[in-house]
């Protein structure tokens, strides 16, 4: 089988994994106390992270 | 014997993967205004990095080799490190509460870590035997939170110092960055 044909192949499978994972882990219910944990990170400049404190901005700004 | 005492205190010491290398620099300023919250980030970046850099190791040397795909590593690395940390997140949140109270919210931080890719990669390209391979993967993340800590400790002492508003936040935290990355460079002699 050519060498391309295995490396998508193997591709697939592990971002298969990967995807099942995600999906097993967003459904498994967060532990009590546990639901509003907030990381105490005064942000970088990398505003795309979750963590970053414009999205803290922008949820105030939607409510 | 020697050679792996070396390989250990260079990788925590001299080449930190911070002050020398200058890799996970954002949790290193992002993470760093409290002692718990930087004590907690180091542990995750442990278990990580070693946990991902064993998964990407063999399943270089078991998959990739014998199928002739090494040029598939990268992806390989970044997505066993992403499904490494959904199923840390996954397991931890189920059975052990306490530690997802504790280290649950770094985790996702810590996929977009440089350093767990830079390290699998590492292992990959000096060569490592499979006992380098494991001093290494433990040796670098207990740098990252040797210099994390420190440097904590020390940002803490700085909210209660005098700073000049200009130099107030990130740009003091660099200075001072820079004059640990100086002083840790006096630890090249060591080895």
């Amino acid at each position: 089988m050519p060498s391309y044909i295995v490396a998508g192949l193997y591709a697939m499978c592990i971002a298969g994994i990967y995807g099942v994972l995600y999906y097993f882990n967003h459904k498994t219910p967060v532990p009590k106390g546990c639901e509003d944990l907030k990381a105490n990170c005064e942000g970088c400049n990398i505003s795309s992270c979750e963590l970053h404190p414009v999205h803290e901005n922008k949820e105030d700004l939607n409510a | 014997m020697t050679e792996i005492f070396a390989l250990f205190v260079s990788s925590v010491l001299i080449n930190n993967i911070i002050l020398s290398r200058f890799l996970g620099i954002c949790p290193f300023l992002g993470v760093s205004k409290k002692l718990d919250s930087a004590f907690g980030m180091g542990l995750a970046v442990i278990f990580v990095i070693f946990g991902a850099s064993l998964m990407s190791y063999g399943l270089y040397y078991l998959v990739l080799v014998p199928l002739g795909i090494e040029y598939m590593k990268l992806i390989t690395f970044i997505l066993v490190i992403a499904t490494f940390v959904q199923f840390t997140e996954m397991f931890i949140k189920k059975y052990i509460p306490s530690l997802y109270k504790s280290l649950g919210i770094y985790l996702p931080l810590i996929t977009t870590n440089c350093a767990v890719l830079q390290v699998a990669l590492d292992n990959i390209a000096n060569e490592y035997d499979f006992i380098n391979m494991i001093v290494y993967s433990i040796a670098v993340p207990v740098g990252f939170m040797t210099v994390l800590v420190l440097f904590a400790t020390i940002r803490e002492r700085l909210d209660a110092s005098d700073v000049p508003n200009a130099f107030k936040g990130n740009p003091i935290a660099l200075v001072v960055a820079a004059i640990l990355a100086l002083a840790f460079s006096a630890f090249a002699g060591l080895v």
